[in-house]
């Protein structure tokens, strides 16, 4: 039985143009709303003990979520089920009074968060500690610097031991050795098999202390599933957002099509028969795994006598967007021809180690002239997606570690 | 629905003991954090207002002492029904901002709401319910001592009951209408005026209006907390007035704010 599940869920807010239109439409039974979906048609489960993450971009509905797991938001319909005790950093000293010292404040904050009765004494001491605020505990909260505010509060929050810990962006806050901390006492959270939700726009903290991530996109999941591959998803989506649209409508296009020469020639000078991304043993891929070698290969039949040409290879993003080009050019031992009208060639180029960590790519077969300028012929690949591994940014390289005592 | 009532409402600061207590002290203290006085305010305040009445309506316009009182002077008589209206007005003033006020808490952490109504209800009484206490105790050395004083914090204790009620109510309201905080303002000084607090009811001449008076629950607990205090007696059917319209307001208030607290996540 899941800790959390989560089926059909949909939030509307209201919005009136006006305040008084609220009342008048309780009045008068007359509809003056206009109705904002935040969410919808939101369904998850989450076993006991798995951390999910939740991505998306600014107003993607993440906060939202969170408010409605929590139940500080009510859903407008679906169903959220919750085993267990929740916890919920949604904003880090929302309790706090700042005319009355930390110290004082540690008391109804903890309260607040849920810390049993009798425990908040007893973890007095640890959580000044924790938070490193030393005498300035004996301050009034409205002399503390925004860094200091947000250390006390996230370790009385620490302190909370609740079956499901949800947090919102809380770690983008504090120096690196305060982050450290926060990053240990959440390891150590999860290790206890506890469940955490928790959103963020570090993709790095989401992949390492979320099982799995939720991409929400204009209140809808994106994508589900690990968070590895999410995150990499997301991040390469992040990464190609200028030029998005030119893949969705330029590729579709020209797939499976051969383009016409730029010279307007209407005769075609070659063709490619067919394209294919392989494996080292022959067979064909359709995703990548990082780091591995891959064969491109190609078909290329001539159709007239006499063509000299380059072959070429290229991983695109989108039509426009080149991410690596390999041609013949300066590779003496190929053949440029000329060529004969009939003849055919199987052109492969094996590519050892690629270098792509995310995302999702073309593969571009062509063929150039002798300058290596004008293209005779294209052909685009399938999509072909990056199974994403651990890590962050757009590459990953082949690295050998070492680590000697030095003596 | 009753169940919940009693649940969420009635027992709310009992099964949320530690958070109730803490709550209560924070804003109870943080009236006189950062002042001078202090402590002080909590006596300073009524006194101050006392003596302004005092002088206005006993030197100026030359009430007399009120009949039927025996040998109590204006200003005691009038401060017997002054003191528990200010903890009243103090309650009812507040409640329009509690909610507003507390919507990083409400929006951002997960706590039982119902409290934040009867916390505000309680800080007030707890505030002037200490200056009531030091009036009875310098009435006690004067005499007036009895044992009918023991009904005391039975009424008082009503009408904490009916203030969180209103206070409840208000509270909830004005998430959705803010206008509530300029006319609950108003509200409450007409309401000053309507009760028979500055002056003895007998000023008024015309029984029908005088008995128009017993629509106002608030000169029925004045007039309780005269009779006790001042006289040791009481006339029943302030009683008869003050107990079913506190129970009412207390759970109508109760169940009207528990009917729409789940709306305001969306508002706040």
């Amino acid at each position: 039985m899941p800790r959390i599940s989560v089926a059909n869920l949909n939030k509307e807010f209201k919005i009136y143009a006006r305040p008084q239109d609220r009342l008048t439409e309780i009045l008068l039974r007359r509809k003056k709303h206009q109705v904002y979906h935040v969410l919808s048609d939101i369904s998850f489960a989450l076993p006991d003990g798995k951390s999910l993450g939740i991505i998306g971009d600014n107003g993607a509905g993440k906060t939202t979520l969170l408010k409605l797991l929590v139940g500080t938001l009510q859903p407008t319909s679906g169903d959220i089920s919750i085993r267990g005790q929740v916890a919920a950093l949604l904003e880090l000293g929302a309790g706090f009074h700042p005319e009355f010292s930390g110290r004082k404040n540690i008391f109804l904050n903890a309260s607040l968060l849920g810390v049993p009765d009798d425990d908040i004494a007893q973890l007095e001491n640890d959580i000044i500690e924790f938070s490193e605020l030393d005498y300035f505990i004996d301050r009034p909260v409205k002399t503390y610097s925004s860094g200091m505010y947000v250390r006390l509060a996230f370790s009385i929050a620490t302190m909370v031991r609740p079956d499901i810990l949800v947090i919102d962006e809380a770690l983008s806050v504090g120096d690196m050795a305060f982050q450290k901390k926060c990053v240990q006492r959440m390891n150590q959270f999860r290790q206890e098999q506890k469940t955490m939700v928790f959103c963020s726009h570090s993709m790095f903290h989401v992949q390492e202390l979320c099982d799995i991530a939720i991409w929400l996109d204009k209140g809808r999941i994106r994508e589900i599933g690990d968070s590895d591959k999410v995150v990499g998803h997301y991040e390469d989506f992040c990464n190609s957002k200028k030029t998005y649209h030119s893949i969705q409508e330029d590729i579709p296009a020209a797939l499976g099509e051969t383009q016409q020469p730029k010279d307007g020639n209407q005769t075609q000078d070659c063709k490619i028969n067919y394209l294919a991304v392989k494996s080292l043993q022959g067979e064909e891929l359709t995703s990548l795994i990082p780091l591995s070698s891959i064969v491109l290969e190609m078909e290329v039949e001539v159709l007239v006598d006499g063509m000299e040409a380059n072959f070429g290879f290229a991983f695109m993003k989108s039509a426009e967007e080149p991410v690596a080009s390999f041609l013949t050019n300066d590779i003496e031992r190929i053949d440029k021809g000329p060529f004969n009208k009939g003849d055919k060639f199987i052109v492969s180029l094996t590519i050892e180690n690629i270098a792509m960590r995310v995302g999702e790519f073309y593969v571009l077969g062509g063929l150039a002239d002798k300058s290596g300028l004008l293209w005779y012929e294209t052909k685009f690949s399938k999509l072909l997606s990056v199974e994403a591994n651990k890590g962050v940014g757009p590459l990953i390289m082949k690295s050998d570690w070492q680590v000697v005592k030095s003596t | 629905m009753f169940i919940t009532l009693i649940r969420q409402w009635v027992l709310t600061p009992f099964v949320n003991y530690r958070l109730f207590h803490n709550f209560i002290r924070q804003d109870f203290f943080a009236q006189f954090t950062a002042s001078i006085a202090g402590f002080l305010w909590l006596f300073l305040t009524p006194i101050i207002h006392i003596i302004i009445y005092a002088f206005v309506f006993s030197y100026i316009f030359q009430i007399r002492d009120p009949e039927g009182f025996g040998q109590t002077t204006f200003v005691i008589f009038m401060m017997v029904g002054y003191l528990p209206w200010f903890a009243f007005a103090d309650a009812i003033s507040k409640s329009t901002g509690l909610l507003i006020e507390k919507a990083p808490l409400i929006t951002k952490v997960v706590f039982p709401v119902n409290i934040i109504p009867i916390v505000g209800t309680m800080v007030p009484y707890l505030t002037h319910g200490i200056g009531f206490g030091v009036l009875l105790v310098y009435l006690a050395t004067q005499g007036y001592l009895s044992w009918m004083w023991l009904l005391l914090p039975v009424v008082f204790f009503l009408q904490f009951l009916f203030t969180m009620g209103l206070v409840a109510v208000l509270s909830a309201l004005c998430v959705f209408l803010r206008d509530l905080q300029q006319l609950v303002a108003l509200l409450v000084m007409t309401w000053f005026f309507l009760t028979p607090i500055i002056y003895p009811i007998t000023l008024i001449e015309s029984e029908s209006i005088r008995s128009l008076f017993l629509l106002n629950p608030m000169h029925s607990f004045i007039n309780l907390y005269r009779e006790i205090v001042l006289l040791g007696e009481f006339s029943l059917i302030n009683f008869q007035i003050i107990v079913p319209v506190s129970l009412l307001s207390y759970f109508l208030g109760g169940w009207l704010f528990m009917k729409i607290k789940n709306a305001f996540g969306d508002v706040l």
